[in-house]
Formats: C-alpha cells, sequence, structure tokens
C-alpha cells in the first residue's frame, strides 16, 4: 500500500471520530480486566481476541495519524499504519467479534470494544476487505428493498401457506396471517422462515391482536457486516412499510440484533424519530399472558427448563425479565443458567458469525461457557428467543453431545397453549 | 546540590505545572469540542432516575464492582493504589498548611506519628501497587497487551514513590514537615528559597529526585493513559445512557 492509501484507510477513524469513541481511545489503562470477559479469548486464548488487544490495533493507528503525542514519539504508543499486517489481524479480530459487549460490562470504564471495532470494520471495508458473506447478504437484503414487487408474489402465496398451518394449529378457520393491513396496531417484522411466523401468528390470533405480517425480515446483515448506510437501508424497508400502513408499533421477532438495531440504532442513523414504538415480540407475549388475553398450561412442557439472554436482548436491549416470567408461566421446573441477565456467557453465535464459515473453529471453540453453564444446570429444555444464539447452541448440543431441547420461546408457548387443533411440532 | 534542587524542585515544579493544567485542560477541551455519538451506548441494567445514574456512576467509577468480581486480585491492588495515592496527596497538603483540628485532637506528637504512621502505609502500598502492576505486565497477555508507555509510566511512579519512601523512610526523624513546608510554600507564593536544612543533609538528592520524577510524571500524565482519572466518569456514565 502507498501512503497515499494508508491516509484514506486512517483517515476512516476521523471521519467516524465521537467522543465517546475519543474517550475510549485515550483513557484505556490496557489493564486487560476484559480478557476473561470476552468468550472468545477465554475459549481460544488467542491474543487476538483480547478485547483490549483488538481496540489497540485502532489506537494504533490513531495514535500514528491524529494524536498529537503520538505522533511526536509514535514509539511510545507502538503507533503504526493500517497496513496489511495490521488489517489481517484486524480482519479477524473485528469480525469475529460478537458484540456482545460483556468486555464492556466489566471494563472499570466500561470501554465499549464493540463500538471501536465498529470504526474498525469501517476501514477494512475502505480497504476492499469486509467480510465478503455480510456485505452480499445485505446487498441481497437491499435489493429486496428496492424490488418489492417482485417479491410480492412468493411472499404472499408464502403466507397463505402459513395461514393454513395456523388454523390447523389453532383449530379456528378463521385464523389470519394479514398480509398489507392498513391500520393495524401492529406491523410483526419476522426473520426468514415460517418458524417464527407460525407460532407468533398463533399468539397474535388468539390473543385477538390487530396485526399484519411484514414483507421484509428483521435481520440486518448491513449492521453486522460493518456498514451503517446499508444497516439504515435495510431498517428503512420496514420502517417506511410501517409508516404506509400507519401502524402504531413495530414487533420485531426473536432476534436479538434486530430489536438493537431497531431499537437503539435506527434513528440515530435517519437522523429522524420514529413515529411508533418498538418492542420485542416476547413484550408483547408477556403482556398477553399478564392480561389474560392468551391462556398457557403449566406441565405441557416435560423436563426442566432453562433460559439463555442472548447479549443483544439482555444486556444490550435490557429485556432480562419479560422473557423469564414467560417461561416460568409455562413451567414449574425453571432453573436458572450461572452467571444470568447482565453476566450472561454470550453463547458465540452473535454478529453474523455464524453466517463466515471462515471463524467456524473460533466460534466452537468459544461456547465453551456456554457449554458447562448448559451442563451445570442440568436442564433438558433451553429456551432461546435469538435465532443467532439457537444456531450456535444447537451445533454445540451436537458438538458436546447435550441431548438438550432447543426452543423458541413462543414455540413453548404454543405448546403450552390449551387449543382445539393439532400440537404443533417444535421448530 | 543547590542548583540540583533548584532545577528540580522550583523551576522544574513551575514548568510541570504549566504543562499538567494546560495539557489536562486541552484534553477536557478536545473531548468536549468532540460531537457526541449520535447511537446511545448504554447497557442494562440501567438506572431510570438521574439520581440513580449519578449513584451508578460513582459506584461504577469508585468501586467499580463488575471489575472486582472478574478480577479481585487486580482490583485489590488497583484499589489500595488508587486509595493510597489519594491518601498520600492529601497528606502532601501538610506542605501548604498544618491540617486544621488534627493537631488540637491528637496533640503536637500525635500528629506527627498519625502523619508517619498513614504516610508511611500508603507510601508502602503505593510501592506495592506499582511492583505488582511492572511484575504483571512481564508475562503472558499483560506483556503482549503493554506497550512502552505502560512501562514509562510505571518506571516514573516506581522513582516518584521510591524516592519518596526514601525521604520517609531515611530522613523521617532527620528533616520535618515544617522544613518542607517553607520550601513548598516559597514555590507556590512565588518567592522560592531552598532551606538550610535541605542543604545540610543528603535529604537534597532525594528530594531533588523525588521531585523530577514527580514532574516528569505530571508533565507526561495529560498526554497518557491516565487522563482515565477524569475520563473514566464520562465513559461510566455513557454506561447508563
Ligand atoms: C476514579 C476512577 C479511577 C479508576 C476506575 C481507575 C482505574 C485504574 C485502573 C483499572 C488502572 C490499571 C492499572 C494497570 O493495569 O496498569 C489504573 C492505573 C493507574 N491509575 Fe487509575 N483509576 C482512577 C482514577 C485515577 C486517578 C484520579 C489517578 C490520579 C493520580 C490515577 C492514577 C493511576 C495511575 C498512576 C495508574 C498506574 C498506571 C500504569 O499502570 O501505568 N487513577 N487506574
Ligand atoms: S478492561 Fe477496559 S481499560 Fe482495561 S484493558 Fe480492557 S478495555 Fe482497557
Ligand atoms: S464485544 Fe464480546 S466478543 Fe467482542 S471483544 Fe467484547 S467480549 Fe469479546
Amino acid at each position: 500500500m502507498d501512503a497515499q492509501q494508508l491516509t484514506t484507510l486512517a483517515g476512516v477513524i476521523d471521519k467516524k471520530m465521537n467522543r465517546q469513541l475519543k474517550q475510549y481511545i485515550d483513557i484505556c489503562a490496557r489493564c486487560a480486566i476484559c480478557k476473561d470477559a470476552c468468550h472468545q479469548y477465554v475459549g481460544t486464548g488467542d491474543f487476538k481476541y483480547l478485547p483490549a488487544r483488538r481496540a489497540e490495533l485502532i489506537r494504533q493507528v490513531y495514535k500514528k495519524y491524529f494524536d498529537k503525542t503520538g505522533r511526536f514519539v509514535p514509539a511510545l504508543y507502538e503507533a503504526r499504519d493500517p497496513d496489511d499486517n495490521l488489517l489481517d489481524e484486524l480482519y479477524d479480530s473485528a469480525y469475529a467479534c460478537t458484540g456482545c459487549r460483556r468486555c464492556m460490562y466489566y471494563c472499570p470504564f466500561s470501554i465499549d470494544t464493540a463500538w471501536i471495532l465498529s470504526v474498525a470494520k469501517a476501514i477494512l471495508i475502505a480497504a476492499g476487505r469486509g467480510n465478503e458473506m455480510l456485505g452480499q447478504l445485505a446487498d441481497a437484503a437491499i435489493f429486496k428493498g428496492d424490488n418489492a414487487e417482485m417479491f410480492n408474489d412468493v411472499m404472499i402465496s408464502g403466507f397463505e401457506d402459513i395461514q393454513e398451518e395456523v388454523r390447523a394449529i389453532t383449530g379456528n378457520p378463521e385464523s389470519q396471517v394479514p398480509v398489507n393491513k392498513q391500520g393495524a396496531d401492529i406491523l410483526y417484522v419476522a426473520l426468514a422462515g415460517a418458524h417464527s411466523i407460525r407460532p407468533a401468528a398463533v399468539i397474535f390470533e388468539e390473543a385477538g391482536e390487530s396485526w399484519t405480517i411484514s414483507m421484509f425480515e428483521a435481520a440486518n446483515y448491513g449492521f453486522f457486516y460493518g456498514d451503517a448506510e446499508k444497516a439504515r437501508l435495510i431498517t428503512k424497508r420496514y420502517i417506511d412499510e410501517a409508516i404506509r400502513l400507519g401502524v402504531k408499533e413495530i414487533v420485531v421477532p426473536e432476534c436479538g440484533h434486530a430489536y438493537r438495531v431497531a431499537e437503539f440504532f435506527y434513528e440515530a442513523w435517519s437522523k429522524e424519530p420514529m413515529p411508533f414504538k418498538v418492542s420485542h415480540i416476547l413484550e408483547k407475549v408477556d403482556q398477553y399472558i399478564k392480561a389474560g388475553r392468551i391462556t398457557v398450561d403449566k406441565g405441557l412442557i416435560e423436563g426442566k427448563v432453562t433460559y439463555h439472554d442472548p447479549c443483544q436482548l439482555g444486556r444490550n436491549g435490557g429485556k432480562f425479565e419479560e422473557p423469564r416470567d414467560i417461561v416460568k408461566a409455562v413451567t414449574d421446573n425453571f432453573v436458572d443458567l450461572t452467571p444470568n441477565r447482565a453476566e450472561q456467557w454470550c453463547c458465540g453465535g452473535g454478529g453474523g458469525i455464524v453466517a463466515m464459515e471462515e471463524f467456524k473453529d473460533v466460534r466452537l471453540a468459544s461456547g465453551i461457557k456456554k457449554v458447562e453453564q448448559l451442563k451445570a444446570s442440568g436442564a433438558s429444555v433451553l429456551a432461546c428467543p435469538c435465532e443467532n444464539c439457537r444456531l450456535q447452541i444447537e451445533e454445540l448440543n451436537e458438538v458436546h453431545e447435550l441431548g438438550l431441547q432447543v426452543w423458541q420461546v413462543i414455540d413453548l408457548v404454543v405448546a403450552a397453549m390449551p387449543l382445539k387443533g393439532k400440537k404443533p411440532m417444535q421448530a | 546540590m543547590e542548583t540540583y534542587l533548584w532545577i528540580t524542585s522550583v523551576w522544574g515544579i513551575y514548568l510541570a505545572a504549566i504543562v499538567f493544567f494546560g495539557g489536562m485542560a486541552w484534553r477536557i477541551y478536545e473531548w468536549s469540542t468532540t460531537p457526541k455519538s449520535p447511537v446511545r451506548l448504554g447497557m442494562f441494567p440501567k438506572p431510570k432516575t438521574k439520581l440513580g445514574r449519578f449513584a451508578k456512576l460513582m459506584k461504577d467509577t469508585f468501586i467499580a464492582p463488575q471489575s472486582a468480581k472478574i478480577e479481585p486480585t487486580m482490583w485489590i491492588f488497583a484499589f489500595a493504589f488508587h486509595v493510597a495515592a489519594l491518601g498520600a496527596f492529601v497528606g502532601h497538603a501538610r506542605l501548604i498548611h498544618e491540617f486544621p483540628f488534627l493537631p488540637e485532637l491528637l496533640g503536637e506528637a500525635g500528629m506527627n506519628t498519625f502523619a508517619a504512621w498513614s504516610g508511611s502505609i500508603a507510601g508502602v502500598i503505593m510501592l506495592a501497587g506499582v511492583l505488582y502492576w511492572i511484575a504483571r505486565r512481564t508475562y503472558g497477555p499483560f506483556k503482549n497487551l503493554s506497550v512502552p508507555e505502560d512501562y514509562l509510566l510505571l518506571f516514573l511512579l516506581l522513582g516518584v514513590v521510591t524516592m519518596g519512601d526514601h525521604m520517609r523512610f531515611v530522613y523521617g526523624d532527620i528533616v520535618h514537615a515544617a522544613t518542607y513546608r517553607e520550601w513548598f510554600l516559597s514555590v507556590i507564593t512565588f518567592r522560592p528559597e531552598i532551606p538550610h536544612e535541605l542543604l545540610a543533609s543528603n535529604v537534597g538528592i532525594s528530594l531533588g529526585t523525588h521531585m523530577l520524577f514527580t514532574n516528569l510524571f505530571l508533565m507526561y500524565f495529560p498526554f497518557s493513559k491516565l487522563i482515565h482519572s477524569i475520563g473514566s466518569f464520562s465513559s461510566n456514565l455513557v454506561r447508563s445512557e
């Protein structure tokens, strides 16, 4: 790389600079207290996965180009160029990071390493070294947003099939999966695949909710890829849809980052306030159960049940109790993992890592803490409201022969509902 | 020795003060003029009220309970070091003015004994803390993570603390607070003088070296990671945003 290119890449830091980032870069004591917070460092022992080390790469470039002392005596800070050497390591440390922010939880200064790594990803993208898989998935989602009519018929016929399944489960021929319903209260933005729509539809219909299904998915690969503009466009698809349909509320599915993106990021990206509120599906389900809008019976779920807090929903989203209350409403045999809630171990499957084959080894190694927790709990059923977590934990389940059943929370709820139709099999 | 003391313990102090306060002001200016992140970076659990946020900020910054949980040994040393450093800092106020009430409460001799004990304990703890940190940075991931800045700071700190301890443990019975106060007051009132007692014994070398390290430490402070001393408040506050 020539000097011009290096300067351009370093310039990305300056473009992305804000007060928090600057303080994170300036104040880290390199005390390494964060090291044992990171499941990837703990699982692999590989120095490049130590949270402060990941951030250090950005700090080194910052010192070389933008910090007065760093430019004066670069050697003091090991300041250096964003050359191929640095980018190689940065690629691994940035794209492997699941964004769980467990390191931030334990850091004495609450340094958000994942936020620093969002700059790392921007640099990699500027260098043409963004993760290809995530980039393609993001572009495909944007393409779908731009050419919605192209997908219309397929989507609608898919929803019709699901509607049949829903009717079979509820035993009610009137049950619906409403499409494009103008003036509905809720727009439910699901994930790709019937499994995230079917149980939600059963619950909405039984609760007598006024809802409609979105033509788009809540998953956001632009967010994982690290391109705020792509991420914004992907989210904007269903935001525009919600505005067009005049709904009061957007409900996101059992997906961790979808909730975080909609609730915490979108307004900052779009720079305008959202005219409706964002809820997680489990908030709604918890309300329905507590208000008696749906009935759940205890005893229909067999075995000891435990719950995994997805990082984006728990520590980063604040939804600790609603999912637990739901699980406790369907079983008396509940046991929490240790540690739990804000201290919950990341399962290792977040941040888009399940979509990146090259990180498979790190990913599986980083699940060791989750495996230990699950074994110690003695549970045979795991409720887990995040698709990426479930993919990861199901794989750990196989590799470590845990004999665990991994369920979506809404599947547990439907299984515990006394319905007239046939019992659905777990997704 | 007189020249050494004039350089380190008079003019050096003026220079260090200018660089330190100028540097800190520059840091704060830079931080406050950089726009805030548009994304809310808080995490949960998050207090709902302003008072709750403030209480959490104080707790996270001064106690760091999460860090204590994950790395108890490091936390104990860090906590002890910081408290001792604070104690030593407060103790140095005797250079300006005798503490009100305390001598009356303890008596003149009692005050000196108290100061001797508290200062000695603080000095020993700080030394232990610095040595622990240096040792920690010599192996494994701690070594790999360290950059020259870390060693430089610890080296300067070691200089400050050992020379401070040297003055206390070797010359504590020979030179008393009043002598140092005479010198320090003269410096801060801009009529610098070096008292004879300091020149009469070898304590001058210790004092000069203590001040040399202190000045270098303070001059580097605003340009180093030690600005965590002020930055930690705002970064910990972001946690509840
Ligand atoms: C108030 C909140 C503060 C917190 C939470 C805090 C925390 C820490 C931590 C975690 C370290 C890491 C030690 C290491 O591994 O090197 C450290 C080092 C240090 N801190 Fe603080 N600190 C605080 C305030 C201060 C203040 C006010 C000072 C002012 C003198 C200070 C001076 C130092 C020094 C001299 C070191 C050792 C530097 C080194 O290891 O190179 N700290 N602090
Ligand atoms: S715990 Fe925080 S201050 Fe310590 S090394 Fe990690 S990021 Fe830096
Ligand atoms: S956010 Fe999670 S994965 Fe990323 S560095 Fe921190 S602890 Fe590790």
